[in-house]
């Protein structure tokens, strides 16, 4: 009997429900905290990356690329290891438009800022590599404050990143290139 | 006209699938401390959309606890999906 009227239920009923159900979601997405100094140590290591990038290319060290590639899927994974633990959730939206920066904002910062620094560095300018690779990290942090804040607003929307398969292949070009620079430095 | 999903219909159910589209994967503390319910109350919820194919668990640690992750499955999403659609039309056909 119960369930045959839980089957359907009023108008006042259903928007009850709907109301309730959205408060709830609001709620978790209100509460996710992000780690102490989160994006700030991810701004720093997109600026090693970019740094140590332009510096090897610029004076032909390949190994140097490898070092700031590595600094950053150390402070990336260890960032969201830090997520993970503090939340008890995963957002694969957090995982790839602020750590792997694949939002629009990060990604045309990141690549304007790198673009410059190599220039920069080609022309053995290494304060212009130092401000470009802090401009790009800086600008790296603010858009993952800023998808943070369009998350708490349409948590449905911005929660689930790329799949974890893209994800991984991800992983796996980064690893492939970092392969290739070691043994080709 | 979309159809109630009888699976869904329960409000306690509609909050656990929609505070499931807010993230990727949920510890089950997490959602049980978000949804305010008791721990037999979210099991027997979980289990019983893990049989329609909503929702998948997986063990895992948090904290160095070992404990239970859930997401939902895009099969999960879509009947979310159309049962508030079939809640909307009821509303607006009263309204």
């Amino acid at each position: 009997m119960m369930e045959s009227k839980s089957l359907n239920p009023t108008a006042a009923e259903a928007s009850a429900a709907l109301v309730e159900a959205e408060a709830s979601r609001a709620t978790l997405a209100r509460g996710i905290a992000m780690p102490r100094r989160f994006f700030t140590l991810m701004g720093a290591a997109v600026a090693a990356q970019i740094a140590t990038t332009a510096v090897g290319l610029g004076a032909d060290l390949p190994w140097v690329m490898a070092v700031g590639l590595a600094v950053f899927a150390v402070v990336a994974g260890m960032q969201l290891a830090r997520f993970r633990r503090l939340n008890g959730v995963w957002l694969g939206g957090l995982a790839s438009r602020v750590v792997l920066g694949t939002g629009i904002p990060a990604s045309t910062s990141y690549a304007i800022a790198l673009g410059a620094a190599i220039w920069a560095a080609f022309d053995a300018r290494w304060w212009f590599v130092a401000l470009w690779s802090i401009a790009g990290g800086t600008a790296y942090a603010l858009s993952g404050r800023q998808w943070l804040r369009t998350y708490r607003a349409l948590p449905a929307v911005h929660g689930r990143g790329e799949s974890a398969v893209w994800l991984v292949l991800i992983g796996v070009v980064a690893l492939a290139g970092l392969a290739f620079l070691l043994t080709n430095s | 006209m979309a159809q109630l999903d009888a699976a869904v219909v329960p409000p306690v159910r509609l909050k656990l699938l929609t505070t499931l589209t807010a993230v990727s994967e949920a510890e089950f503390s997490t959602l049980r401390g978000t949804l305010d319910i008791s721990d037999s109350v979210l099991s027997k919820h979980i289990a019983a959309f893990e049989q329609v194919g909503y929702v998948t668990r997986r063990k895992g640690v948090h904290r160095g606890r070992r404990t239970t992750w859930i997401s939902l499955t895009p099969r999960g999403r879509k009947a979310l999906s159309a049962h508030v659609a079939a809640l909307r039309a009821l509303i607006e056909g009263v309204e």
